[in-house]
């Protein structure tokens, strides 16, 4: 895994952040307490020298690993983060994508609707997966949240999409360059606060966190950041291999996407 | 690690994504998942292995044969590494291609030696596009050479070809370089080929490597800064990005155009850090020692003697991606300011970069015009600077172009 400049990352990311902020009226971001959301807001702490300016969104279905909410418990303190929860309900039937395609951004819907946000922070990265790697920086989703992949705006030059109307709204993506090496090596660089479920227990490790319905953990000896810096130089195994969902079947993350997961 | 971009160019099914398909394999820059899935893939559509598909990941895109829209992957090669941006060879998908175009410093065409593809306007307009937004290094792949018997003559007369357009749209012999390739069977890409012996060059990644070494960026006594705008709430706050020079905290005589305002520099922050200098490339956040009265935004902060001219007149170069008509905007920097009135100097067909016939804006091609906007902004020519020397065009709230500052 290629392993980037972290400075000319870090810049990038920043002004994509800042833009948002400038750009639009009412900004929100998802916050999942996983390494990459967090990281986004350790960036938009420094964006805005010290302070989220934007409230950040958990769309929480109540089966969140235990550690996933004590840790978001304690940095929203720390940090003083303006935080929303927002309940959604699973039922005990639906599992993988039937779970997540549905509840989740029916959350996310209304939760949008009611407080008017018209830009969503997401913490997506290209090298995640092969759909993901498709967005733009700023990328606009209609009133049904649809993203229309075949007509993505232009975007060059700094100039990066508008809202389309009404009860849109713009996905921003500030960590689209990063690769998940980068993300760990800035987590030690800059002492970002991450959630313990990340390092080794028994020989296995989370390396992606959701809930705990369709997430398992990956062999690896990990215990620190640096172990985990090293694992990632070498595998070969991907990031999301302990996301039940994404097996499902190929399309699954792009049938999701244009529904308006995340 | 230092990430040099590159962008791929050329007609559509010339190879591009299988190309970086298979130099990703070949580099063992890709999981064995992403490989398994594009088999899958493959044999699920009844083809062959589709290298493509590490790239190509919409359904639409597999089952199509086609890039929709643009993708990166990466390699790392003797310390340094690349981007590769994946484009779209379709001419209705230009407006892609630009978006991932912009991004490069380096460019890579793919140009097919099958019988009944060759050189095709695409190959040319794509070139003529990259070299107008300023990238001027170039490796141009003479592909699927194994569909020719691996013939030195089917690549010489491409070669050739191909010399004369991209001398008379400018680009320097010395920044050129050609090779001859197999996108699927993997010659010349990594290793030099067994099968094209009478080829004397690198192979595509150590010519990719030689050209890695330039930095666009001017660090010389120019202050340009591009402002953002004002940062939380604070009216002596600016958010902005060095695109010219360095600064130093104390730097008396900057001033803001077009807000006519002369201010002086009291803090620099800088990666959520107080600095006391910083320099092009940088995003800073700089204390001023006295409040804007308006907007900052798609403004510059720039020294006294040395400046861009705020002007409401500007002559550029657009290449047009649709039909101009009703309302016209220019985007600058973050700002959008409405274009009154477009006179077309005259025109240039890209695809052999002659001037054409007809005044009237063609799709596809460039004008040379001059633009009336309905206020100033600070533009000067894409030579002196580039950041304040381009443009995007809309026509209505469609994108329509783009232009580069004469």
């Amino acid at each position: 895994m290629i392993q980037q400049n972290l400075k000319t990352l870090e810049e990038r990311s920043i002004y994509i952040i800042r833009e948002a902020n400038m750009k639009f009226k009412n900004v929100a971001a998802l916050w999942s307490m996983g390494k990459d959301s967090t990281t986004m807001l350790a960036l938009a702490r420094k964006a805005f020298l010290g302070k989220v300016p934007f409230p950040v969104i958990h769309i929480d279905n109540r089966i969140d690993f235990p550690e996933t909410y004590s840790f978001r418990e304690h940095l929203a303190k720390k940090w003083k983060l303006n935080l929303i929860v927002a309940y959604s309900e699973v039922k005990p039937d639906a599992i993988g994508s039937a779970c997540c395609g549905k509840n989740k951004p029916e959350t996310l819907k209304k939760v949008m609707k009611e407080h008017g946000f018209d830009a969503l922070i997401v913490s997506i990265r290209r090298d995640e997966h092969g759909i993901r790697s498709k967005e733009r920086y700023m990328s606009p989703r209609n009133q049904k949240f649809k993203w229309d992949y075949k007509n993505q705006p232009a975007e060059l030059w700094d100039d990066y999409a508008s809202k389309l109307e009404e009860g849109s709204h713009i996905r921003v993506h500030p960590l689209l360059d990063w690769n998940e090496i980068d993300v760990w090596s800035y987590v030690k660089q800059e002492k970002i606060p991450v959630n313990p479920l990340y390092f080794s227990r028994n020989g296995f490790r989370y390396r992606s966190l959701g809930c705990t319905h369709c997430t398992v953990p990956v062999k690896s000896d990990a215990k620190s950041i640096n172990d985990i810096v090293k694992e990632l130089q070498t595998t070969k195994i991907e990031e999301r291999s302990g996301r039940s969902m994404d097996k499902e079947n190929e399309r699954v993350m792009e049938k999701l996407r244009a529904l308006g997961y995340m | 690690m230092k990430v040099h971009s590159i962008t791929l160019l050329g007609h559509k099914d010339h190879g591009k994504s299988t190309l970086i398909g298979n130099l990703l394999m070949l580099t063992n820059s890709v999981t064995q998942t992403r490989i398994k899935e594009a088999e899958t893939y493959s044999k699920k559509l009844h083809k062959n292995f589709e290298p493509a598909f590490i790239l190509d990941s919409f359904f639409a895109e597999r089952a199509g044969g086609l890039t929709i829209d643009i993708t990166r992957a990466e390699i790392s090669y003797k310390g340094t590494a690349f981007s590769f941006i994946d484009v779209p060879g379709h001419e209705e998908l230009i407006k892609n291609m630009i978006s991932g175009a912009s991004y490069a410093s380096i460019a890579l065409l793919l140009v097919s030696a099958q019988k009944d593809e060759g050189i095709r306007d695409q190959t040319k307009r794509h070139l003529f596009i990259a070299k107008m937004m300023g990238i001027d290094r170039l490796v141009i792949a003479v592909n699927k050479m194994d569909t020719v018997g691996y013939a030195k003559g089917s690549f010489e007369s491409i070669k050739k070809e191909l010399t004369s357009f991209i001398t008379k749209i400018g680009f320097e012999a010395d920044n050129v370089s050609f090779v001859p390739v197999s996108a699927y069977a993997g010659d010349n890409l990594v290793k030099k080929s067994t099968s094209m012996r009478w080829y004397k060059g690198r192979p595509l990644l150590e010519l990719l490597y030689k050209y890695s070494g330039y930095d666009s960026a001017k660090d010389d006594g120019a202050l340009r800064i591009v402002l953002q705008g004002i940062l939380n709430g604070r009216k002596d706050l600016v958010a902005g990005r060095i695109v010219r020079g360095h600064i130093k905290v104390g730097e008396k005589g900057t001033c803001i155009i077009p807000l006519d305002i002369n201010v002086s520099v009291k803090g620099i922050l800088a990666g959520g850090k107080r600095v006391r200098s910083a320099r092009v490339g940088d995003g800073v956040a700089l204390e001023l020692d006295r409040e804007v009265t308006k907007d900052p935004r798609g403004a510059i902060l720039c020294g006294e003697s040395y400046c861009p001219i705020a002007r409401r007149s500007i002559n550029a170069r657009i290449f047009v991606t649709r039909r101009l008509g009703g309302k016209l905007s220019v985007r600058f920097n973050g700002i959008e300011v409405a274009c009154t009135s477009i006179k077309i100097g005259s025109q240039i067909d890209t695809t052999t970069g002659e001037q054409m016939e007809g005044k009237k804006a063609q799709v596809l091609n460039a004008i040379d015009a001059e633009l009336v906007l309905d206020r100033k902004i600070p533009a000067e020519s894409f030579m002196e600077t580039r950041e304040l020397g381009r443009f995007t065009l809309y026509s209505g709230k469609e994108f329509a172009g783009i232009g580069i500052i004469r």
